[in-house]
């Protein structure tokens, strides 16, 4: 028993070493990470569909450099963000706030795979349950027929 | 739960038609509609003191009480470059009026100084040229690209927004809005 | 002439649409075999139409003809011969004849494949619906989008094509391949609301239009791949996915696709998920209707905007007469399609298969929800919001790296039970390798934890489809005495599905590395050079050599001379450009690649070289870059190997195929 379980259990050990030294808290994010991070999350104003970190068009770049003088003063990831909230519009967001109606963006596909694996689970628990010839025959026959209706069409 | 399909169906179809009728609601109106209006319409306008080609300096302060034009524009940008002989038609009616004041704020120009005051000088523009270092107005007045025109009343409200191409007509449209209110 | 004689084309081909349908109802009706003979031979008139209406249209681009509305706005007589070819998908009415040419294509396949069987009304009824949506196409271009317009006076020259649109190769790739993926969905569809209309929910319509359903999935997985390829060599934000509503418009029916050809294994080998495939099947249709309701209706903000035009609310209510059809077809048949199989153990196949449905299902309703989002957002409180790239990389990658780990250990579980011993023997090695890949990721730095489970997972399953080739190989070569190679060939082609999977599989795995790589360690650096100056970013050394202007009738073109070095290596003489268009704010950049199997170094020039003679350059170090392509490359080659006839079973070798492994996949032939 133990030979068995022990390959595993080491694999496991190592999976675990592994994830827990990538998720251990590192050190704090240096500003040019929290400037890029921020900008990554700020539409581009004159191009389409890009964030103001992927573009070079000017304004981009002079928010780029307004984000990083804005980190240098001291002011909050979350400051930062309304500022440009408050001047462009809440589309200047590329990721939805989670208060209010874009809760549902976030809550919503958590909400509809919980489900999805809850039918699963159920039904497989009713498959079990359920006396393996229960109802089965009769639709096995079915399929059968249409088999065999089909292959010889 | 006897036909639990038709019950998903029924869900489904909920959704596809709740989804449908908001596609349908927005089939041709603009995806972009808000970002062609300014948010600082209504509002006071942000408050500037930048440097001039000449190497004196403008400020919003010193305009207080005029109706002031703000053009972001520059050398590069096609439309802006289409849209100078309207706007040098407009100053051309308006430069003596006194209540009237007009500041080009020159936005991501790819000249030095020289070249931009020689270009300028070329090209004939007599109003007020401003250059803006690290681009601080732009922000300030949350430009998006250029040309941008933002026309600020005399009690220093901004009243007129056009991004694009202006005509003299729409200019002279901002303007006359403005001394109303002033 | 051309236009009369193109508009007549369409009309012929509306015209046997309209008879087709109305034969093969009245031959259903009244049991007339005549009948439903000339119902299916209206298929190939509605081909022939298609294809002369689309010839008419090359014909008038290659001659230049303006007197065409078409013509004179999608080519000029400046255009090079290519996009003057490809001018025929550059706009919408022109993209709607190759997509009736496509669907006209297909249809006359399944005509030709079931020419025997046209009396069956399953297949009559697949037709009439093919049919139908063949008839839209065609109204479409009667009506609102009518590609062969006239114009009054006609222009001396032609505005051209976008300028997006005219400069790379890939243009003439993208868009059909794209379509051919598209329409080739149409396939199943029609077989599925045959099999729901006749009763018939049998594993038939399955079988039937397995081939089908593959050839449309590797085409868009192909057109969706290049589609990428385009982006990232044109557009020049150094990127290849902005998660774009038209991007996601093309990703949905990928998505519910590959749940598709995933869980009609499950139906055809335990006769499970009926309603579950045939609602797969209804809703990829819906979604390349709605994908193509996005692109063609501008809802949204998109990089596609130039594809706008005024047919939307066409395509709204096709897409709501194709859901109502087939919503109302399930819930009416729905309590008669009740499964007969069911699961027997947690750690099986079978589950495996439903949780890999339940992955893609979810990753479709995010991609779907992020999408039309903005849209409900307005619609509930008034004002727009955006949902960007931050939103679908958060919400997508966990689902990406389920799929993953399914994806390594799924194909190897047994049907229905397993032990401990198999699940040992099967697993150990490749989970080993798995984790010990992880470990050394995170000792050369790796620190992103989606990106070491990528790369560990992505080991496991590679190790996982080495094993299953190793296995099938020995067992071929114990039993029979071949040879490496010819074992290696014969062993794909006697189970074709099985291992071009796989083959797709190992594409995957690139994908999901290079995706994991390019993601995690892709630099931007901005440089400012003068002429002769050089700086080194990230080991790369580069010199501005010179810059040049060129200008023609369309655009004035900027670009600089970089010599690109690593070490003594002299990687060449790369030349980014800014191109200046009328009417356009910005200059639109065309980003110049030195493509490399380790990274790629990809340059964009930020401004050009006037004034003080100093260039801005954007240099991006992107990982991994060229496996994304070699893993769409791979993906296609396996689809291929998948779809290759099984080669048949000699009876001198009766063991030729006893595959080590219990679980090969089902012998059922595909019925002709």
């Amino acid at each position: 028993m133990i030979k068995r379980v022990l390959p595993w259990l080491a694999l496991g050990i190592l999976v675990a070493g592994v994830l827990v030294v990538v998720l251990w808290p590192g050190d704090a994010t240096t500003p040019a990470e929290r400037a890029h991070s921020i900008a990554a999350g700020l539409k581009c104003q004159e191009c389409q569909g890009l964030s103001v970190a992927d573009s070079n068009a000017s304004t981009s770049s002079a928010i780029r450099a307004d984000i990083k003088r804005r980190i240098a003063a001291g002011e909050s990831d979350g400051e930062i963000r309304q500022y440009f909230v408050d001047k462009y519009g809440e589309t200047i967001l590329l990721e939805p706030q989670s208060t209010g109606i874009s809760l549902i963006v976030w809550v919503l596909p958590v909400v509809v795979i919980a489900a999805g694996a809850l039918g699963i689970v159920f039904a497989l628990a009713r498959n079990r349950r359920e006396p393996r010839l229960h109802a089965t025959d009769a639709d096995e026959a079915l399929v059968g027929r249409e088999r065999e209706r089909e292959a010889s069409e | 739960m006897k036909h639990p399909a038709r019950w998903i169906a029924l869900a489904v179809a909920v959704v596809v038609v709740a989804l449908g009728v908001v596609l349908a609601l927005n089939v041709g109106t603009d995806p972009v509609a808000a970002s062609k209006e300014s948010r600082l319409i209504g509002k006071p306008a942000p408050s500037f003191d930048l440097p001039q080609l000449s190497g004196e300096r403008v400020s919003s302060d010193d305009l207080a009480g005029k109706t002031v034009i703000v053009n972001f524009w520059n050398e590069w940008c096609v439309p802006c470059i289409a849209e100078l002989p309207a706007l040098k038609k407009f100053w051309a009616a308006h430069a003596n009026d006194g209540d009237v004041a007009m500041v080009g704020i020159t936005h991501a120009s790819n000249l030095s100084e020289k070249q931009l005051a020689r270009y300028v000088e070329r090209a004939g523009l007599d109003w007020t040229i401003a250059l803006d270092p690290k681009s601080r107005a732009a922000l300030d007045f949350a430009v998006r690209g250029q040309p941008e025109t933002f026309v600020i009343s005399p009690s220093g409200e901004v009243v007129g927004y056009q991004l694009s191409e202006t005509r003299a007509q729409d200019l002279e449209a901002m303007l006359a809005a403005a001394r109303g209110l002033g | 002439m051309k236009p009369v004689l193109g508009y007549v084309a369409v009309a012929v081909g509306a015209g046997a649409c309209v008879v087709g349908i109305s034969a093969l109802i009245a031959g259903l009706r009244m049991h007339d075999p005549l009948l439903l003979r000339i119902g299916r031979r209206c298929v190939f008139v509605v081909l022939g139409a298609a294809i002369v209406a689309a010839g008419v249209m090359e014909w008038a681009l290659i001659s230049h003809d303006f007197s065409i509305r078409y013509v004179a706005e999608n080519n000029a007589r400046s255009t090079p011969f290519l996009f003057t070819v490809t001018g025929l998908w550059a706009s919408l009415a022109g993209s709607i004849l190759l997509w009736s040419v496509i669907l006209g294509g297909y249809l006359a396949f399944v005509a030709y494949k079931f020419r025997r069987r046209a009396g069956d009304p399953l297949v009559a009824v697949a037709t009439i619906t093919g049919l139908a949506v063949a008839l839209f196409f065609f109204a479409l271009m009667l009506g609102p989008a009518n590609p062969f317009t006239v114009l009054d006076s006609v222009p001396l020259d032609g505005r051209g094509p976008n300028p997006l649109l005219q400069n790379h190769i890939l243009m003439a790739f993208h868009p059909p391949v794209l379509y051919l993926g598209y329409v080739g969905f149409t396939v199943p569809f029609m077989f599925a609301i045959g099999a729901l209309v006749t009763g018939r929910f049998g594993e038939g319509w399955l079988t039937d239009t397995r081939r089908a359903t593959l050839v449309a999935w590797g085409f868009l997985t192909v057109g969706i791949i290049l589609g990428a390829w385009w982006s990232y060599e044109v557009l020049g934000w150094g990127g290849f996915w902005a998660w774009d509503p038209v991007e996601n418009a093309s990703l949905l029916p990928w998505l519910t696709g590959t749940a598709f050809i995933h869980s009609v294994i499950i139906q055809e080998r335990r006769g499970m998920l009926r309603v579950w495939n045939l609602s797969l099947v209804i809703a990829t249709f819906c979604l390349t209707i709605l994908g193509t309701f996005l692109t063609r209706s501008g809802v949204l903000d998109s990089v596609h905007a130039f594809t706008e035009s005024d047919i939307g609310p066409w395509l709204l209510t096709f897409l709501a007469v194709v859901a109502g059809v087939g919503i109302g077809l399930l819930a009416w048949r729905g309590d008669k399609l009740r499964s007969p199989g069911r699961i027997d153990s947690v750690v099986s196949r079978e589950s495996a298969f439903l949780a890999n449905n339940l992955l893609f299902a979810a990753l479709a309703f995010v991609v779907l929800l992020g999408t039309v989002f903005p849209l409900v957002a307005e619609a509930v409180r008034g004002s727009r919001l955006s949902v960007g790239e931050p939103y679908f990389d958060r919400m997508t990658t966990p689902i990406g790296i389920a799929l993953l780990f399914l994806m390594a250990a799924a194909p190897a579980l047994p049907w229905r039970a397993t032990s401990g011993e198999v699940l040992r023997g099967r697993f150990l090695v490749p989970a080993w390798i798995g984790g010990v890949t992880m470990l050394v990721a995170v000792l050369l730095g790796a620190r992103d934890v989606w990106e070491v489970l990528a790369y560990g997972l992505g080991a496991f399953a590679t190790a996982g489809i080495v094993r299953q080739f190793v296995l099938g190989v020995r067992g071929r070569r114990r039993a029979l005495g071949e040879s490496g190679p010819l074992a290696l060939g014969r062993a794909t082609r006697s189970n074709p599905r099985l291992y071009g999977g796989l083959v797709v599989h190992l594409g995957v795995v690139m994908i999901a590395v290079a995706l994991a790589a390019s993601s995690a360690h892709s630099t931007n650096t901005e440089v400012r050079l003068r002429k002769g100056e050089h700086t080194t970013v990230n080991g790369y050394t580069l010199t501005y050599l010179d810059s040049s202007t060129t200008r023609d009738s369309q655009k004035s073109t900027i670009s600089a001379r970089v010599r690109v070095e690593r070490g003594d290596r002299d990687l060449g003489v790369y030349a980014p450009a800014i191109s200046s268009y009328p009417n356009s704010t910005e200059g639109i950049g065309t980003p110049s690649v030195r493509t490399g199997v380790k990274e790629d170094v990809y340059l964009t020039l930020v401004s050009s070289p006037k004034g003080g003679g100093r260039i801005t350059l954007a240099v991006r170090v992107n990982p991994m870059i060229l496996w994304l392509w070699i893993g769409g490359g791979v993906m296609a080659l396996g689809t291929i190997l998948a779809l290759a006839p099984r080669l048949r079973r000699r009876p001198r070798t009766p063991h030729a195929e006893a595959e080590p492994t219990d679980d090969v996949e089902p012998l059922e032939e595909v019925p002709a």
